[in-house]
C-alpha cells in the first residue's frame, strides 16, 4: 500500500485539480442526502416548508453531479497523463542502452496496461474513501441527537463497511492482484511474439501452436481475474450486509421506542449506498498497488553511467582520446578492451576494422556514455568523460547504431529528430549524402512520406539508408557511423562513400566497418583484435 | 444466451428487494400508529430477504463474470486466428501496436458488453416492470409518476447517444494511436537517447496524452448528459411523490404503510436504469471496437483442398509461368512475365539488384502473395489450389533477420517442428554450427533471448534460423539474402552450413549480385521484375 504512497507523491503537481474533485463530489453527496433526509420530513407534517426546499435540492443534485463527474474524471487524466510521461522519463534515463531482455512487450503492458491500472486509483478508491471518512462523523453526529446507543452500532457498521471490508479486500487482492498484472503481461507478450514473428509463424505453419499459445495465456488471465471478481463479490456483499444491519438496527429501535426515525431511515439508507462500491474499491487498490509497483520498478532502473555530481566545463575541442581502456559488459564475461588505446584527433577520418564480435560497437557505447570503462580513461577534447554529463556527450557524437531505429513517423520526422528545426535544403542534403534523395523525389509525399513501423515501407536497404541521412543531419562535431553499409549493394556503398568524402569535411568521422570498399578518403586505419587497436596504414 | 444468468439473478434480488420494502414500511407503519407496536414478523423478514438479496448479488457478479469471459475468449480467438492467418502484406501498413490493442485492451473492453451491457438493457426494462406492478397494486397514481419518470429515461439517452457514439470512436482511434506511439517509442528509446531527444519526447509524448484527454472528455461530456437524465427522472419523482404524500399528511389522510413503500421502491426502480446509464458507457466501446474488429482482414477463401502428391523424400520441383505481381500500382509491377523452372534437388541462385522482385518471388511461394498473372506450379499442382498447411510442410525458410521469439534458443529451434525429439535438435544445433557459440552462453541453448534476439549478435541469430531449417527437413528451402547483414568472416562461417542444408533439397535463394557467386546452382539474373536479357539465364 506505501506504494500507492508514492504514485500520489507523483501527483503533486495536480493536488489542485484532486482537491477540486472532492470538494465537488462532497458538496454533491451532501446535497443528495439532505434530499433524502428531507423526502422523509414529509411525513413530519412540514410539507409547506419542505416543498421549495425540495425542488431546490433537486435542482442542484442534478447540476452538481454532472460538474462532479466532469471535474474528477478531467483530473483523474491529468494524473495519468503526468504519470505516462514521467515513466517514459524514467525508461529514457535507464533504458539508453536499449531495452536488453526486458521485452518490449512487457514494457507495453507496464505502461499502458499498468498505469490504466491506476486510473481507477483517485476516482474508485481516494475519493470515495474521503468521502466516507467524511461522512461518518456526520452520520454519528446526527442519528446520536436522537439515540448515543444506535448512533454507535450504525456508526461501526458504517466503518466496517467503509474501512475494515476494504482494507481486507486490499490484502487479499495484492497476491491476486500481482497474479492479474503478470498473467496480463504474459498475454500481451504471447500475441506480440507470435504478431511479430507472423512471417516465421506462416512460414512454418505454426498458427494453432501460436494460437494455442495466446489462449493458454489468455486462461491464466482468466483465472486471475476470476479469483478478484469473487473477492471482490465477498467483500461488496460483506458490506452490504453491514448496511442491512444498521437498517435492521434502527427498525428494531423504532418497533421497540416508536420514535419517529423516518428521515434518518432514508439518510441511513442513502449513505451506505453512496459508499456501497467502497469494498470493490479495496480490491481495485489492491491490483493498483500490484501494478504500481511494476511501474516504479520500471521507471526506476537507474541510469548505466550516472551523470557527474559536479559537471565539468564541456571542452571546445572534440579530440576524442581512449587511454588504456579495460572493459567488459559484465564482471563474469571475458572483457571486451583489456587496455585499449587510441587517438582520434579533431577532424581526423578512421576505420575501425575488425571481425564481429571484437568490440567495434563496444567502442561506441562507451564514447557515448551508454557505459564506463572499468580501467582508464576516455576524453573528449582532453576532458574525461566521466567528469561530462552523458547528454552533452552525446549532443558532440551523432553514432549511427546498427539497431538504429526508424520510428512510425513521416520521413521528415525521422530526420528531424537528429537536428530539431532543421530546414528543407539540409534535410535534402543529408538524404542526397546518403543517396536516397531520389528515390524520395519519385514518392507522392516526399518528405512526408510515412516510414512504417521499423521502417517497414521501404526495403532494408533504404531504411538503412535513412537512418544515414539522420546521422549525417546530426550538427555533432563527432560523427560515429557503425557499418553504414549494410544491407547495400556494392554499386551504392561506393556511390555512398563518394559522397561521404565531402559530406563531413571539418567533423571528425569513425567509420567501423568490417571490411572497406577502397574509395573512403581516410587518414588511419585501425584493426581491432584482442581487445587492442592496431594500426593497418595511414 | 451466456446473459441469462445474470437476468434471472438480477430479477431476484428486485423481487427481494421489493420484499425488504414492504416489511419496513410495516414496521414502520406500526411504529407510527398511535400506541400500537406491531409483530415482530415484518423484522424477522426483513432480516431473512436481506442474508438471500445478499447471496443473489454474489450469484449474479458470478454469472456476470462467466459471461464475459465466454465472450472475450470466442472473439479474442477469432481475432487471433484472422490476424495470424492472414498475409503479412494485408497487415504492412498496421503497425503491430496498433494490432496489439485490438487483440488485448480492446477485447478486455468487450468485457463490458457481455458482463453488464447484454444483461443490464434486460433488465432496465423487466426490473422497472417488476417494481411498477407492485407499486401500481398499492398507490396507482404513484405507479403513473413512475411510469412517466422512467419514460423520459430512454429518450433522454438517445438524445445524448447520438453524439457520444460518434465521440467514442474518434476517443478509439486516439488512444490506439497513443499506444502505438508509446509502442515505437519504447523500441526505439535506445536511438532516442542517443540524439539527446529524450526530453523532446517525453514533452511530445506529453501532449499526445492530452490530446487523449480532451477526446475523452469530449465523449464523457455527452455521456454523462445521459446519467443526468436519469438524475433528473429520479429527483423528479422523489420530489413530487413527497409533495404528494405530504399533502395528505396535512389533510390527515394519509396512509403511512403504502407511502412508505413507494418512497423507498423508487430506489429499486431506477436502480436498474442506473446499471443501464453505467453500461451505456460499455456499449460505446464495444461498438469502437467491433468496429476495429471488422477491420481486420478477412478469413482467404478456403482454397480446394489438394495435398501435393509427392511426399518429401521424392523431391520437389517448382514452375513460375508468365508470372506477374503488383504490390503497389503507384510503384508498378514487381513481377512482369517471370518464367522459369527449378527441377527437383537443383538449386536456382536468384541475383538482381534491390527491387528486382527477388522478394515476390519468395513471396508467392510462401503462400504470402498470390500472381495477378500467370501460374505457379510445385510438382504439378497450382499453388493456388494448395492449402497453406500443405505449402508450409513442403518448404522451410531463411529470412535476412530472423525473428526470435521470446524463450530459450532450444525453443527458438524447436518452433520448426515442435514433435522433434532432443536428439534431432541436437543435431540440428550442430549442422547449423551452433555449439560453438553456444557454449559461450551462460545456460547454452537454454538461454533466454528475448525480443528481437537480444544477446545474440546477426549472425548467432541467423543460425537459428538455419537450425530450424536443418530441424524441419524440408524437401523446397527458400532463402532471402541470409548473409546480407554480416560481416565477411560470418559469412563465411554460415556459408558452409548453408552449403551444407542446400544438398539434396530444392532451393531457391535470392541474393544480392555481388553475393550470388558464393552458392553454386543455377543463376538468374533479375531485373524490374523480368529475367536480366543482359545477363539471361547462365
Amino acid at each position: 500500500m506505501i506504494i500507492l504512497g508514492r504514485i500520489l507523491l507523483l501527483w503533486r503537481a495536480r493536488l489542485g485539480w484532486l482537491l477540486a474533485g472532492l470538494i465537488v463530489a462532497l458538496a454533491s453527496l451532501a446535497v443528495g442526502l439532505g434530499l433524502m433526509a428531507a423526502s422523509g420530513l414529509v411525513f413530519a407534517g412540514g410539507v409547506v416548508l419542505v416543498a421549495p426546499w425540495l425542488s431546490g435540492l433537486g435542482v442542484a443534485r442534478v447540476a452538481l453531479r454532472y460538474v462532479e463527474r466532469l471535474v474528477t474524471h478531467g483530473a483523474m487524466f491529468r494524473a495519468l497523463a503526468d504519470l505516462r510521461v514521467w515513466f517514459f522519463r524514467g525508461l529514457a534515463r535507464g533504458g539508453a542502452g536499449g531495452l536488453g531482455l526486458r521485452q518490449a512487450g512487457d514494457v507495453l503492458a507496464r505502461l499502458v496496461g499498468d498505469v490504466e491500472a491506476l486510473d481507477g486509483l483517485y476516482l474508485r478508491v481516494l475519493l470515495p474513501l474521503a468521502l466516507a471518512l467524511i461522512l461518518l462523523p456526520a452520520l454519528v453526529v446526527v442519528i446520536g441527537a436522537g439515540n448515543i446507543l444506535l448512533s454507535l452500532i450504525i456508526g461501526v457498521l458504517f466503518l466496517t463497511a467503509v474501512v475494515i471490508l476494504p482494507w481486507c479486500a486490499a490484502r487479499s487482492c495484492l497476491a491476486a492482484g500481482r497474479n492479474l498484472a503478470a498473467a496480463a503481461g504474459a498475454l500481451r507478450i504471447a500475441a506480440l511474439d507470435a504478431l511479430t514473428g507472423r512471417r516465421e509463424v506462416r512460414a512454418f505453419g505454426a498458427e494453432g501452436r501460436m494460437l494455442a499459445l495466446v489462449q493458454g495465456r489468455e486462461e491464466g488471465l482468466l483465472t486471475a481475474q476470476r479469483a478478484l471478481a469473487r473477492r471482490t463479490a465477498w467483500a461488496s456483499a460483506g458490506a452490504f450486509l453491514c448496511a442491512q444491519a444498521a437498517l435492521l438496527a434502527l427498525l428494531l429501535a423504532a418497533h421497540l421506542s416508536a420514535v419517529i426515525v423516518i428521515p434518518v431511515v432514508l439518510l441511513t439508507l442513502a449513505a451506505f449506498e453512496a459508499v456501497s462500491g467502497l469494498p470493490r474499491a479495496g480490491a481495485l487498490a489492491g491490483h493498483a498497488a500490484a501494478a504500481a509497483q511494476r511501474v516504479l520498478e520500471a521507471a526506476e532502473v537507474p541510469p548505466p553511467v550516472p551523470d557527474p555530481a559536479q559537471p565539468g566545463t564541456m571542452p571546445k575541442g572534440f579530440a576524442l582520446r581512449f587511454a588504456s581502456v579495460q572493459f567488459s559488459w559484465q564482471a563474469d564475461r571475458l572483457p571486451v578492451f583489456s587496455g585499449l588505446s587510441l587517438d582520434v584527433a579533431e577532424g581526423a577520418r578512421v576505420a575501425l576494422l575488425g571481425p564481429s564480435g571484437v568490440g567495434k560497437s563496444t567502442l561506441a557505447a562507451l564514447a557515448m556514455k551508454l557505459a564506463a570503462p572499468q580501467l582508464g580513461h576516455i576524453t573528449l577534447g582532453g576532458v574525461d568523460l566521466a567528469t561530462l554529463p552523458a547528454d552533452a556527450v552525446r549532443s558532440r557524437i551523432a553514432w549511427l547504431s546498427q539497431a538504429t531505429h526508424l520510428f512510425d513517423a513521416s520521413i521528415r520526422d525521422n530526420l528531424l529528430l537528429a537536428r530539431p528545426g532543421a530546414d528543407d535544403p539540409a534535410l535534402w542534403a543529408a538524404l542526397e549524402a546518403a543517396r536516397i534523395a531520389e528515390l524520395i523525389r519519385t514518392l507522392p509525399d516526399g518528405l512526408e512520406t510515412w516510414v512504417g513501423e521499423g521502417g517497414a515501407r521501404f526495403s532494408g536497404g533504404q531504411g538503412r539508408r535513412l537512418a544515414l541521412a539522420r546521422a549525417l543531419l546530426s550538427q555533432a562535431p563527432v560523427l560515429i557511423l557503425d557499418e553504414p553499409c549494410a544491407g547495400l549493394d556494392a554499386e551504392t556503398e561506393r556511390e555512398f562513400f563518394l559522397t561521404l568524402n565531402d559530406a563531413v569535411s571539418g567533423r571528425t568521422l569513425i567509420l567501423i566497418a568490417h571490411r572497406l570498399s577502397g574509395v573512403e578518403r581516410l587518414d588511419r586505419i585501425f584493426r581491432l583484435s584482442a581487445g587492442h587497436a592496431v594500426a593497418a596504414a595511414g | 444466451m451466456a446473459a441469462r444468468p445474470v437476468v434471472l439473478w438480477g430479477l431476484l434480488g428486485a423481487a427481494l428487494a421489493l420484499g425488504q420494502a414492504g416489511c419496513m414500511a410495516l414496521v414502520l407503519d406500526a411504529a407510527l400508529a398511535p400506541g400500537g407496536i406491531g409483530s415482530l414478523w415484518p423484522l424477522g423478514g426483513f432480516a431473512a430477504l436481506a442474508v438471500m438479496r445478499t447471496l443473489a448479488a454474489v450469484a449474479a457478479d458470478h454469472a456476470a463474470f462467466a459471461a464475459g469471459a465466454t465472450g472475450r475468449r470466442r472473439l479474442r480467438s477469432e481475432a487471433m486466428a484472422r490476424l495470424l492467418h492472414a498475409a503479412p502484406q494485408a497487415l504492412r501498413d498496421v503497425h503491430t501496436g496498433e494490432l496489439i490493442t485490438i487483440v488485448i485492451d480492446r477485447i478486455e473492453a468487450l468485457d463490458g458488453l457481455f458482463a453488464r451491457w447484454l444483461p443490464a438493457s434486460v433488465l432496465a426494462v423487466a426490473g422497472p416492470v417488476l417494481v411498477l406492478a407492485v407499486v401500481a397494486w398499492v398507490d396507482p397514481v404513484a405507479a403513473l409518476v413512475l411510469v412517466a419518470a422512467g419514460c423520459a429515461v430512454p429518450l433522454g439517452m438517445v438524445v445524448a447517444g447520438i453524439g457520444a457514439g460518434a465521440a467514442a470512436r474518434s476517443q478509439f482511434h486516439a488512444m490506439a494511436r497513443l499506444q502505438a506511439r508509446f509502442l515505437d517509442r519504447v523500441r526505439g528509446i535506445a536511438t532516442i537517447v542517443a540524439h539527446g531527444a529524450a526530453e523532446r519526447e517525453a514533452v511530445a509524448l506529453g501532449s499526445a496524452a492530452d490530446e487523449l484527454r480532451w477526446r475523452t472528455m469530449r465523449v464523457l461530456r455527452v455521456a454523462f448528459l445521459s446519467g443526468s437524465c436519469l438524475d433528473v427522472a429520479m429527483v423528479a419523482a422523489i420530489v413530487i411523490l413527497a409533495v404528494r404524500y405530504g399533502a395528505a399528511w396535512s389533510a390527515g389522510a394519509l396512509a403511512v404503510g403504502p407511502a412508505l413503500f413507494v418512497l423507498l421502491a423508487v430506489s429499486e426502480f431506477f436502480a436498474p436504469l442506473r446499471a443501464f446509464a453505467l453500461a451505456y458507457q460499455d456499449r460505446l466501446h464495444a461498438t469502437a471496437a467491433a468496429d476495429a474488429l471488422a477491420s481486420l482482414p478477412e478469413d482467404p477463401p478456403a482454397p480446394p483442398a489438394r495435398e501435393v502428391r509427392s511426399v518429401s523424400a521424392q523431391g520437389v520441383s517448382v514452375v513460375f509461368d508468365n508470372v506477374s505481381l503488383t504490390w503497389d500500382a503507384a510503384r508498378g509491377k514487381a513481377l512482369d512475365g517471370l518464367s522459369f523452372r527449378v527441377p527437383s534437388g537443383e538449386t536456382l541462385v536468384l541475383a538482381g539488384p534491390s527491387g528486382a522482385g527477388k522478394s515476390s518471388v519468395l513471396e508467392i511461394l510462401l503462400g504470402f502473395a498470390r500472381p495477378d498473372a500467370g501460374r505457379v506450379t510445385i510438382n504439378g499442382a497450382d499453388i493456388a489450389d494448395l492449402v497453406p498447411a500443405s505449402l508450409s510442410r513442403l518448404t522451410a525458410w531463411v529470412g535476412q533477420r530472423p525473428v526470435l521469439f521470446a524463450g530459450t534458443i532450444r525453443d527458438n529451434i524447436l518452433f520448426a517442428r515442435p514433435e522433434a525429439s532432443d536428439d534431432e535438435i541436437a543435431r540440428a544445433a550442430r549442422a547449423a554450427r551452433m555449439e560453438e557459440f553456444a557454449a559461450d552462453l551462460p545456460l547454452g541453448l537454454e538461454t533466454l533471448v528475448g525480443e528481437g534476439g537480444y544477446g545474440l549478435s546477426g549472425g548467432q541469430a541467423q543460425r537459428v534460423a538455419v537450425a530450424r531449417a536443418f530441424l524441419k527437413d524440408a524437401p523446397l528451402l527458400l532463402l532471402d539474402e541470409p548473409t546480407a547483414h554480416l560481416d565477411p568472416a560470418t559469412e563465411a562461417d554460415l556459408l558452409d552450413s548453408l552449403r551444407r542444408l542446400l544438398a539434396g533439397r530444392t532451393v531457391i535463394l535470392a541474393s544480392h549480385a555481388a553475393a550470388a557467386h558464393l552458392f553454386s546452382g543455377r543463376r538468374l539474373d533479375l531485373r524490374n521484375g523480368r529475367t536480366d536479357v543482359e545477363r539471361g539465364v547462365a
